[in-house]
Formats: C-alpha cells, structure tokens, sequence
C-alpha cells in the first residue's frame, strides 16, 4: 500500500430497528462509537465521522456531511471521495461489536491498492461486505456512475468492482446488531463461542407462506432466539421482523434474548389475527 | 369454562344450553365470515392455530376473564380452524351472570382478548384466486 487510508466511520445511518442511535449503543461498557475509534485509531491517524447533510451535533472527531438527504451508505462514501479523492479510505460501519484488531490489521496488511476494493467475505452468506472494506482513489468514478444511475445497493456496489477478498480471521468481527436483542447474541457468542445446535422450527401463518418449507430442521450457531431468527429472516427474506414476532420454545411462549437450547423445537409466531 | 379450537361448524344451540340457570344475563359474540375485507372481495377464509399454545392461551383469557369480572359465573368460547365459507361462524363467544351488565363488559373483553393473544392466523381467499395472509392489526399495537 503506498498513501495511507483515511478512515470513514458511518453513524449517520437510519436506524429505525435499534429504536435508537446504533453509535451510542453500550455495549460491555463503551459505545459502539468509542470502541470502534479505539481500534481503528493506533492504525489510522485520520478518522472522519460519516453524518447526515443536516447533523449538527459536535463530535471529537471531524465530521463529513453526506451530501444530500438520506443517500444511503453509498452516498457517504461519495462525500468522503469528495473531501479527499487521492487517498484510499477504510469505510467502516459503527454497529459492530466485535470488530476487533486483528481484522483491521488483516484488511490493512493484505490490501492491494491494485484492486479498486478489498473486503471480507460473510461469515453466513459468503458475500462481499461493503462497510468493513478499503476503497482506492480508483473507485470513485465507478461510484459516481452507480449513484448517477440511481442505484443504492452498497453490496452489489462493491461486487461490481470485482473485489479483492479475504476470509474473516475472527469470524463473529462483521456480525452486526440491528436491534437491541442482538447485543445480547453477540455477548453470548463472544463468550461461549459458536456452539452447533440441531433445531427444528415450525413457521406460522403468513411466515409459513415464505419458506420452502412450514417446518424445517437445521444446524445453527445462534446462541439466543432472536440470533436464530435473524439467521433465517435473511436466509428466507422473511417479510416480518422480529419485534412483531414471538418466539415459543417447547410450546411455551419465551423471550428473543433466551439461550437457544440445542435440539429445541423452536416455532415463530406472526401477528395474531383470530376473531 | 371452556376454550376449544375446532375444525366443525359451530352450533351455537348446544353451547347455550350450557350456561346454568343462575344465570339472567347472558352475552354472546358471533364472529361471522363476511364477504369483504378493506374494500377487497372476500370467497372465503381459512384459519390456523398453533396446536397447542390456541388452547392453553385460550384457557388463560378465560380463567383471567373470571378474575376480572368476578360476577360472571359462566365463560366459554369457541374458535373454527380450516376452510370456512361466507357466513360461517369463525368464534363463539358466551359471558354469562346473573344481571346484564358485566356480561356485556366482559363478553366485549373477552372478544377483544381471544383476537390479540390466542395464536390463531387468518387466511383470505380473493375472487381472482388469489389469497392474502390478513388480520394483522396486531402489528400497529402489539403486546
């Protein structure tokens, strides 16, 4: 690598499922902003905040406005291009728990600025990962074009630049938390580790017209319910998240952030609608 | 004092003839399959019920129904599961004591109840053959 990265860290995001700023989230202690700073600052001298075209709270650290409403990821990445088109930039989101160093160092060791972008692969889908990835200069005119074409996809964004890819070293560093429920996932996987667990899950009513299958046996590493049915929302693009789901365990209604017993007979309940 | 899920047609003469004669006061709510659901032609419902939870929950509302309106000496409902045509009776509801007016209060808690927290799921068929999981007021107030 020869011009060293700026860092972009994304907390202007819409974040209607956490119910609350995903950056001040607590989480063993610090926020998810804090945390993410610490790593990335023994790295990377300059760091920006990514935050909404009108945000006008005071940061510690300089700040860089989208440069419309709402433009999604993409238009964040945009804006930091725009601040600085000749340097690299890490883009990385803020709601990762446990990112961590050892993937930071990996990414930054292992780039090669002949790639237009270098990423981690999913751990679940095997999918190039927009918001933990290092963009050369020679991706911006790319992006302006996907953007001037009014497309927003951050993922089909970074493969249509072919990639340079990598597999995690730690491989929980990317699972992100949308919702409070999955903080609690994340601390149980963090501390006991991915542990396989048979379950088998009966779907119902308008989630039973989604899957392949009403009622389906699997392997899963989630530790908690609401990390099992993260798991399979993404998989069968479930239309229903979880807050008006309920989870029952061994025909007992239970709690998202319960430990998921192995070979438990799990079923998902959608909005009630008897009468 | 009963909840029962039921793939029969539900005979509400029977179920009547149950409430015991203390009782002067006795309130019913007959849930019917009507022909239209937010301006779309309905042909007909099918309902669901997760086997075991419909009941147990069922029984709850009820036995909670007995706490709250002390006065009511007799509670039972009803709940239809599979295909039903127009007109069917999809739920049954009976609060009975000895005077009118708590059997009306908790006839209409009870109805109130039975839809938000027995996991019962509804599904509409449309004319042109298309069907719609439907109901899900639950969604903008969920317990």
């Amino acid at each position: 690598m020869t011009t060293p990265p700026k860092a972009l860290l994304l907390i202007g995001g819409k974040s209607s499922r956490m119910g609350q700023d995903k950056a001040s989230l607590t989480f063993e202690g610090k926020t998810l902003l804090e945390r993410t700073i610490e790593i990335l600052q023994p790295h990377i001298p300059e760091i920006f905040l990514s935050v909404a075209h009108d945000d006008t709270r005071s940061f510690s650290l300089p700040t860089i406005p989208d440069l419309s409403p709402n433009p999604g990821p993409l238009g964040a990445i945009q804006a930091a291009f725009t601040h600085d088109s000749s340097s690299p930039w890490l883009v990385l989101a803020c709601d990762l728990p446990l990112f961590d160093d050892a993937t930071l160092s990996y990414l930054l060791e292992h780039s090669s600025s002949a790639h237009s972008a270098s990423c981690f692969l999913n751990r679940l889908d095997g999918r190039a990962e927009p918001l933990c990835t290092l963009y050369q200069p020679q991706a911006a005119d790319s992006l302006n074009d996907y953007l001037s074409a009014q497309r927003r996809c951050a993922r089909k964004f970074l493969e249509s630049l072919n990639p340079q890819t990598f597999t995690l070293p730690s491989p929980l560093a990317l699972d992100n938390a949308n919702r409070p429920e999955h903080l609690t996932e994340l601390s149980l996987l963090s501390s006991h580790g991915l542990v396989e667990k048979e379950v088998t899950i009966t779907y119902y009513g308008k989630l039973s017209s989604e899957v392949p299958n009403p009622e389906e046996k699997l392997t899963t590493t989630a530790a908690t319910l609401a990390g099992l049915y993260e798991e399979v929302r993404l998989q069968h693009h479930l239309s229903l998240d979880l807050d008006i789901v309920k989870p029952v365990v061994s025909d007992e209604f239970v709690n998202w952030t319960d430990p998921l017993p192995d070979k438990a007979p799990v079923a998902f309940l959608p909005p009630f609608a008897g009468g | 004092m009963s909840f029962h899920i039921s793939t029969q047609p539900i005979e509400p003469a029977p179920l009547l003839a149950q409430v015991p004669q203390t009782c002067g006061g006795i309130v019913t709510f007959e849930g019917r399959v009507r022909n239209h659901h937010e301006g779309k032609e309905v042909t007909a419902l099918e309902y669901s019920a997760h086997p075991v939870l419909a009941e147990k929950e069922g029984l709850a509302v009820l036995v909670e129904a007995q706490q709250k309106f002390p006065q009511i000496t007799h509670v039972q409902a009803i709940h239809r599961t599979g295909p039903l045509a127009l007109g069917d009776i999809a739920v049954f509801v009976i609060a009975a004591s000895s005077h009118r007016a708590e059997s009306f209060e908790a006839c209409r808690w009870l109805i109130d109840e039975i839809k938000h927290r027995v996991p019962i799921w509804k599904l509409e068929h449309y004319p042109d053959d298309n069907s719609e999981w439907t109901g899900c007021e639950g969604c903008k107030h969920i317990h």
